[in-house]
């Protein structure tokens, strides 16, 4: 096989992933039905996981569990350097070691971050195979690098690439600024850090790769199984038709595994070298370098409001760094969720010598979130006012800031009022950091808003078997979310039948087309198609069963398991009865075809936390958060609920812990495990409260659902962080809150 | 160093000619198949690879496979008897306290040698006991629950 | 990662003539939560480990008429669930249960946990030689030092990671060493060496010397001990700065005190200056607070942990006053 130029670059960059959800003009889908008229049994209750058996007994297989007949086990031998030139690269030790069945290079020329892939081996055993990429001699010519965003921004600093290390990459205005800033009668100006985050998921990145002749067998821990074969064949220059890609459990992906990796490739490669099929699984230290992470923003937003609460300008400045890749476009909620009339922005990406980033569970929502929202209680502040007031001030029923299309359904208001009631808005200090003591308690919030959208032309297929039985089928991922669960669920409601009754088949690109589980798309496509499916699996049936009763077809209802006459229920006749006269299996080709333009379909939210911070050690405990979404019809109710427990659990985690740290002298991660980059524990979570406003869209799918995978996460750091300001009447300004930087804030209070 | 180890694995006893240094861990997942039982770090750090030996929850990632000579090894896959899930198992799903579940097995096992040490565990004993199991996924509250409601079901069991 | 050989010795006698004899580098291993991290991240290369993990009557915890004997391969979690300390040594009893995981208790040792190595992330990485490994420079000086010392750094800034450290020197504890010259008896306060004395180690212990066991003096009524340990997270991370205290009380006010910080050197640090000026006054606030920024006074914060000062000062102040 000839040598490609193998892939460095993740395919999803964080900004190529914006594309997908910009206002599309879609075709007008050919049937728009009213989702919110229907009243559901089994979807949209509590349902268990279908596959939670399997999980809780061990029995589901990771692709870290694959095991095959001569499987070898590739490692990767990456550069040390956080930026160096290859000069040479000797296979022949390592080559000869005995048990080592392939060795590759991967890559020649300019090395740019610390972790980067430049060869490979695949040995029988994994413990040869280590010893294999000792031996593996590279030299190296180091040179100089910048691995801080800080250093990357100062006069002089290495480059990172053939281009100054700030780069603008967003430009955007509506209005006039300086006339906003003119009508304001308060004008604010805040700067606030987040930190760089990575995704950790508890599985770490790996592939199985296996060639049979010419085809090529792919087990993936991906949320993207199309995206990877497409991109495989493209990378490895064979037609996608000889590709398959299977997954069928993931230990957590969180965006890391949005496309195509690396390391596929490289098993890919040495599977074809070797003869045999290769399993590469990465370490934790690899999952910290280079699978990537959630950049960095640096934000600074100078705002205007007149003293009753409408702001007339808003200003945002962001410098972003995703290590070598571009950083995340942190402007969304600053652009799209509050009435302003006059908006800027600028956004710039900081390269540094690090890992490139990857689109991490609400890219730039999140960073921008915990800016605008922590800005808009400052700005409150400034002028005496209710911050939830000010937020309900400027409310918008058109997306971008009101002046652009109507949004198709917007729950927010309600979420702010359910939420305010759940954690007793009326208790906080009216006066942030009002109170004595050590101990201060307080209570904050934040607006949340996300795409609620599905992928267009996403397939699923319901086969009904001769004997009763019956599957549904879709290419899509279960990431964890109760996918396969809500596909059996709308199959069972629609065909009368019970969730066991149903066979799911997911996660191989043998099944019909779906997109990646990325951009909380997964429920909002594959729940239209399946239920697409469904509904022409049951108008096939009710005909077939017309004729069996010898009544008209629509008089025919479909409930328990049997078909029966509306106005003689006796006339009945059961499912598996029916589908005995069927002469061979049947398929019904299912597709979400897509939603009605001129409308912008999102997701709101709110969080609302209480805090406890000790201004003594700087240590902050949350006590509580209230979380209320609005996305459309719930699919599963228990399901749902776990997302957003989800949710704020990584937002508490970043709001109080989680930031890679970089060392400017040795160019290396200075936490590149578990112990140093530290995750909130079961000690760290607050209690919850979580509730879903009663609200179906009423054109976006045939269900009125919307996706929930980021929405819970984005405003909860942003809701924790604005509590401790309440408490502390000053606002931290940079994630994490570490002790070191709630004592710093204090001190900056203080002074004044 | 290679030698001969005897031990119990979820209740049957097994013996294998091997490297004692070898971490039990990868004895499990590749020697015996059992793959329930995870490598999340390799360092001890996350548990996805708690196993109990003795009835005591260790990291197998940091166990070398001669320390358990003698004693009574059981992993996830041994936990259900007859086909049918144990209480904890049942009350998981019933929970829904796992999201991509691949921390559950380690949460489960730990779960089950801290009902067995304290059965009377109250929620901040139990949230303490599981601090060591890291879930990046967010699960803790409803695992939390999900240990509460076995622990009053075992309560009532023939110990096991 | 290096071949390594396993010795098993069967009794200390075995043990120390082993080590004796041998000229290749051998590490010493009990429960092993350290140092098969170490090895596999190629921070240490034995060539041979010494798995003390068999030798007799060294995991018990003995109660006798002048004190407690603690066996140094005794879990960190039998220590941590032992009655009769709890009792008798509050202090103890907190800091065995504030360290690592329950998991990690079950394997980790008492003689493992004074031992241990430091969690730095420069001496951690295999990649970077600092003066600790032979190298020519310490890289938290100028580097990423927001968990690194404020007190008794110079030429390294570690801080010593042991929790048991601080609180069994503030029990006053001594500790058994067996060589094939026999037994000495030390100090756990001498145990501990600056980087100023040898920036290599971090004890005493000369290769051939195993630490076989950890005694304290008997309790006496009106002695109180506490451990108060600041971390960032809820649970189980190593102290961000941690204080033990032993004290006497009588009306109102300390007869005899020992302070002990821990996280903030490469040493457990007693508190001596802090501890004169307590000693016999009516331990109030405002006393301790001084106490402490009088000790303070020779810290040297970094750029990154002048934050810990604050630390130490709340946490002995409350470590203290939580023992009236």
């Amino acid at each position: 096989m000839k040598k490609k130029e193998y892939l460095s670059e993740p395919e999803d960059s964080t900004l190529l992933y914006y594309e997908e959800f910009r206002d599309k003009e879609t075709e007008e889908p050919e049937q728009i039905p009213s989702p919110e008229k229907e009243k559901f049994k089994i979807i949209g209750a509590y349902t268990p996981r279908i596959d939670g058996e399997k999980i809780v007994t061990g029995q589901a297989p990771y692709t870290h569990d694959i095991k095959l007949r001569g499987l070898l086990y590739g490692k990767i031998l990456r550069c040390p350097h956080a930026c160096a030139e290859i000069v040479s690269v000797d296979l022949s030790k390592a080559k000869n070691l005995p048990g080592v069945k392939a060795a590759i290079q991967l890559k020649e020329g300019r090395v740019k971050y610390a972790g980067e892939q430049v060869a490979a081996v695949a040995a029988v055993e994994e413990k040869t195979a280590e010893e294999a990429l000792e031996l593996i001699e590279v030299v190296y010519k180091t040179l100089p690098f910048v691995v801080t965003e800080e250093k990357a921004m100062e006069e002089g600093a290495p480059q990172v690439h053939d281009e100054p290390n700030i780069q603008k990459f967003n430009d955007y205005s509506r209005g006039d600024i300086e006339k906003g800033f003119k009508e304001a009668d308060v004008v604010l100006e805040r700067t606030y850090k987040t930190a760089v985050e990575i995704h950790h998921p508890a599985e770490t990145h790996g592939s199985v790769a296996k060639w049979a002749g010419d085809r090529l067998t792919v087990w993936d821990s991906t949320q993207a199984i199309f995206g990877v074969r497409d991109t495989l064949a493209r990378v490895l220059g064979i037609p996608a038709s000889r590709i398959t890609v299977i997954k069928k459990y993931m230990g957590g992906g969180f965006g890391s595994k949005l496309g195509l990796n690396d390391y596929t490739v490289v098993a890919a490669l040495l599977a074809k070298e070797a003869k045999k099929p290769i399993k590469i699984i990465l370490s934790r230290k690899e999952n910290s370098l280079c699978v990537g992470n959630r950049p960095s923003s640096l934000q600074t937003i100078k705002g205007g409001v007149k003293k009753d609460g409408t702001l007339t300008a808003l200003y945002l400045k962001n410098y972003t760094s995703g290590g070598i890749q571009r950083g995340d476009r942190c402007s969304e909620p600053i652009i799209d969720v509050y009435r302003c009339p006059h908006l800027k922005v600028e956004e710039y990406s900081v390269f540094t010598n690090t890992g490139a980033s990857r689109p991490t569970r609400a890219p730039g929502h999140v960073q921008g979130t915990f800016a605008l929202e922590g800005f808009l209680e400052e700005l409150a502040n400034e002028i005496g006012i209710d911050p939830l007031e000010l937020r309900q001030k400027n409310y918008s029923t058109k997306n971008e800031g009101d002046t652009g299309i109507p949004y198709s359904s917007k729950g927010l208001d309600q979420c702010y009022k359910i939420g305010a009631k759940k954690i007793g808005w009326q208790r906080r200090n009216k006066n942030p950091g009002d109170g004595n003591g050590k101990i201060r308690r307080g209570l904050g919030m934040a607006s949340q808003i996300w795409w609620g959208v599905g992928r267009p032309e996403t397939l699923a297929d319901i086969k009904l078997h001769q004997d009763g039985s019956v599957e549904v089928i879709c290419g899509t991922q279960d990431i964890g979310c109760g996918t396969r669960t809500y596909m059996a669920t709308i199959t069972a409601e629609t065909l009368g039948l019970l969730p066991k009754d149903v066979t799911v088949k997911i996660g191989n690109t043998m099944y019909p087309w779906c997109g990646s589980s990325g951009g909380s798309t997964t429920t909002p496509s594959v729940a239209p198609a399946v239920r697409d499916a469904a509904l022409k699996a049951a108008d096939y049936l009710r005909k077939l069963a017309a004729s069996k009763l010898e009544i008209s077809a629509d008089t025919v209802v479909i409930a328990d398991g049997k078909f029966f006459s509306k106005g003689d229920p006796p006339k009945s006749i059961a499912f598996k009865e029916l589908l005995s006269e069927l002469r061979r299996e049947k398929v019904f080709h299912g597709e979400y075809t897509g939603r009605p333009s001129g409308y912008a379909y999102n997701t709101f939210g709110a969080h609302f936390a209480e805090v406890e911070v000790d201004t003594e050690t700087g240590q902050i405990k949350v006590l509580k958060v209230a979380a209320v979404h609005e996305i459309g019809r719930v699919m599963n109710r228990q399901t749902a609920e776990s997302q957003v427990i989800g949710g704020i659990t990584q937002g508490v985690s970043t709001a109080l812990f989680e930031q890679r740290i970089m060392d400017n002298t040795t160019g290396n991660l200075a936490n590149p495990n578990l112990r140093d980059y530290k995750l909130a524990t079961s000690m760290d979570i607050p209690e919850v409260e979580i509730d879903f406003v009663d609200m179906v869209d009423p054109r976006i799918n045939n269900l009125g659902t919307k996706g929930l995978g980021e929405p819970p996460r984005i405003p909860s750091s942003a809701a924790v962080a604005n509590a401790v300001y309440n408490a502390l009447g000053v606002h931290v300004q940079e994630l994490p809150m570490t002790p070191d930087k709630v004592l710093q804030a204090l001190r900056r209070k203080e002074v004044g | 160093m290679k030698e001969n180890i005897q031990f119990k694995l979820n209740g049957k006893s097994v013996r294998l000619s091997m490297d004692g240094e070898r971490m039990l861990l990868w004895i499990l997942r590749t020697d015996f198949g059992l793959t329930g039982a995870k490598y999340g770090c390799g360092e001890g750090f996350c548990g996805a690879c708690t196993v109990l030996v003795n009835r005591e929850a260790v990291r197998s990632c940091q166990l070398p496979v001669k320390d358990v000579k003698g004693k009574e090894v059981m992993t996830i896959e041994g936990l259900s008897k007859n086909g049918e899930l144990h209480p904890l198992q049942k009350a998981f799903i019933k929970h829904d306290a796992l999201q991509c579940g691949f921390c559950t097995p380690g949460m489960i096992l730990n779960a089950y040698s801290m009902i067995l040490k304290n059965p009377q565990s109250s929620p901040d004993e139990i949230i303490q006991g599981m601090d060591g199991n890291l879930c990046r996924c967010g699960s803790h509250i409803r695992i939390v629950q999900a240990i509460q409601t076995a622990a009053k079901e075992m309560k009532g069991m023939k110990k096991r | 990662m290096k071949n390594f050989m396993i010795a098993q010795p069967q009794s200390i006698e075995e043990a120390v003539s082993l080590l004796s004899a041998k000229k290749e580098s051998y590490y010493l291993m009990a429960g092993g939560t350290d140092l098969i991290g170490e090895i596999k991240d190629n921070i240490v290369e034995p060539d041979v480990v010494v798995d003390l993990s068999s030798l007799p009557n060294l995991s018990s915890i003995k109660k006798e008429k002048n004190g407690v004997r603690i066996g140094a391969l005794t879990t960190v979690a039998e220590l941590a669930e032992d009655r009769m300390i709890k009792e008798e040594y509050p202090g103890l009893h907190q800091a065995a249960n504030s360290l690592a995981s329950p998991q990690l208790r079950n394997v980790g040792t008492v003689g493992g946990n004074l031992c241990q190595r430091p969690r730095c992330w420069y001496y951690r990485d295999s990649e970077v030689k600092c003066r600790k490994k032979g190298g020519s420079r310490c890289y938290a000086y100028r580097g990423r030092n927001r968990y690194h010392a404020i007190l008794g750094g110079g030429l390294c800034y570690i801080v010593h990671p042991s929790d048991l450290a601080p609180m069994l020197i503030a029990l006053e504890a001594e500790i058994s060493i067996h060589s094939d010259k026999g037994e000495k008896i030390v100090p756990l306060e001498d145990f501990f060496v600056l980087p100023k004395t040898n920036v290599h180690k971090e004890n005493v212990l000369e290769p051939g010397e195993i630490l076989t066991e950890v005694r304290i003096p008997a309790s006496q009524t009106g002695d109180k001990s506490t451990y108060l340990k600041l971390k960032e997270r809820g649970t189980w991370d190593f102290a961000v700065v941690s204080a033990a205290v032993k004290g006497t009380l009588s009306k109102g006010a300390f007869q005899n005190i020992k302070i002990v910080l821990g996280g903030v050197a490469p040493v457990p640090w007693r508190m001596k200056k802090a501890e004169d000026m307590i000693k016999g006054k009516k331990a109030a606030e405002d006393l301790l607070r001084e106490a402490a920024r009088e000790e303070l006074k020779e810290a040297n914060p970094l750029e990154e942990n002048g934050y810990k000062k604050d630390l130490v000062e709340t946490v002995l102040y409350r470590a203290v006053l939580s023992l009236m």
